[in-house]
């Protein structure tokens, strides 16, 4: 099959709602989203908290967090698996080859990427935002979501980010969800699996719905950051 | 006039380099206080450590006759001393949430809040600004803002870094013509300023910061032929 008719096809799929395939990009959505939801609140706490504080390891920290960026996928799901695997010490929690699995997989593949961008984000904000709030008796509580408000571009960024780094991770989602066919099959291991088979039209049609999904977030933060410029905002 | 603040051996380093030894500052209530120095000689350091936002090395203060520590800063203090930036930022809500930020902080009632902001944004001569995107006002609307929502809060001891810094014209006329008001309410009020129409306002006396330690200067003392430094 040449490319051209490939993509044919995978249009074709993709619009003639081929309930097998709208399956794949649902798991891979519901999980993304749910794992990107988890990951958030503690993430962003964490990103806030080591930019706003000065304590010992700080640098350390930062360090770890910049290196878990660049931390190969299949090796979280590596030792996701031996964490959840029957012998593993969340044996129990039998999330292994399941949407719980992948879930938890995102949680950690989009952990990092939140808590560095954040931290990123609250960093370069001027800091005079946070001693305003500070010198007019705000709470810590009311600090922190002041600055986050005002780094809220930056957040943003960072969910984005996130959610890209997760929907289009591979090595953890196949080792840890296994690619079962209408369970913990995703975009991105059914990609892997139909051209390793040959069937390249299932995999053109899910490259598309990952880039298009591409498209819109990050057309979306662009949105947002032309509001914030036009606005007079910080971006 | 009584003491509201005293301020006894503070200690300021930076690295090895000593910014400040204090050995004693005494504020009165209801008074009006220009400090002056050479760039960089830690004026604003200075009332950013009595507003909580520098730590110090060493040094005693007493609030009110009673002693308090600047680190950790207690909420008394916190409540009773607000501190305004050379060049304040506005928050990116609306003007008037700016300038009622502190009192939504303290838990105020909502009613009481409108009323009293209005009450500023007139006082301020802000009123007309209500509509307008605070990140787009100019560096006289945002010191008025800034002098409004530090005024909310009816703070004992008021801190104004350089607070007509880079203004001229009326933008610097209309910050000046509060700085009296501040004062007539009963606020103490310090102002580390090079501004020659702010030192001198009647009543306000003059604390000058040179090579580390604080002189007590009278009431424009000298101050007319200065030119050799930075007043």
């Amino acid at each position: 099959m040449s490319l051209f008719d490939a993509t044919a096809h995978a249009f074709g799929l993709l619009f003639s709602g081929d309930a097998a395939l709208w399956r794949i990009i649902w798991v891979s959505i519901k999980t993304s989203v749910i794992g990107l939801l988890l990951a958030t609140p503690p993430a962003v706490l964490l990103g806030y908290a080591i930019a706003m504080h000065r304590f010992p390891g700080r640098r350390i920290a930062i360090w770890l967090a910049q290196c878990a960026l660049s931390l190969p996928t299949v090796l979280i799901g590596l030792l996701l698996y031996l964490l959840l695997s029957r012998r593993g010490p969340l044996g129990p929690l039998e999330w292994l080859f399941s949407q719980s699995g992948i879930i938890a997989g995102q949680f950690v593949v989009g952990l990092p990427v939140l808590l560095a961008f954040t931290l990123a984000a609250v960093q370069a904000l001027d800091p005079r935002y946070a001693e305003t709030a500070r010198a007019l008796g705000a709470s810590r509580w009311r600090i922190m979501s002041t600055v986050l408000h005002e780094a809220r571009y930056g957040v943003m960024a960072a969910v984005i980010s996130g959610f890209g780094r997760v929907i289009s991770e591979v090595g953890c989602a196949l080792m840890v969800g296994g690619n079962i066919e209408g369970e913990t099959r995703t975009i991105t291991t059914a990609i892997a699996l139909e051209t390793s088979k040959g069937e390249f039209a299932q995999g053109i049609a899910l490259g598309i719905v990952l880039v298009a999904l591409a498209l819109l977030m990050n057309g979306a933060l662009m949105l947002l950051q032309g509001e914030a410029h036009t606005a007079g905002g910080r971006a | 006039m009584r003491p509201l603040l005293t301020v006894r051996g503070l200690v300021k380093r930076h690295g090895e380099r000593l910014l400040f030894d204090i050995d004693e500052l005494t504020l009165e209530t209801a008074s009006a206080y220009v400090l002056t120095g050479a760039n960089g000689v830690g004026k604003s350091t200075l009332l950013r450590a009595l507003a909580g936002l520098e730590p110090v090395q060493a040094g005693a203060v007493e609030f009110e006759g009673k002693p308090v520590s600047l680190h950790p800063y207690p909420q008394a203090l916190r409540r009773a001393i607000v501190y305004v930036h050379q060049h304040p930022v506005m928050f990116s809500t609306s003007v008037a949430q700016n300038i009622g930020y502190g009192l939504v902080a303290r838990g105020e009632p909502r009613a009481r809040v409108a009323a009293v902001v209005e009450e500023a944004m007139d006082w301020a001569g802000v009123a007309y600004l209500r509509g307008t995107d605070p990140a787009r006002l100019s560096g006289g609307e945002k010191q008025r803002v800034a002098l409004a929502r530090a005024r909310v809060l009816q703070p004992r001891l008021l801190l104004l870094d350089e607070p007509t810094s880079n203004l001229d014209g009326a933008a610097r006329e209309q910050v000046i013509a509060l700085i009296p008001t501040l004062m007539e309410q009963g606020t103490t009020v310090v102002m580390a300023c090079h501004d020659r129409d702010l030192i001198g306002l009647p009543g306000v006396r003059r604390l000058k910061l040179r090579d580390g330690h604080l002189e007590y200067r009278p009431h424009k003392e000298k101050y007319e032929g200065e030119h050799d430094e930075a007043p």
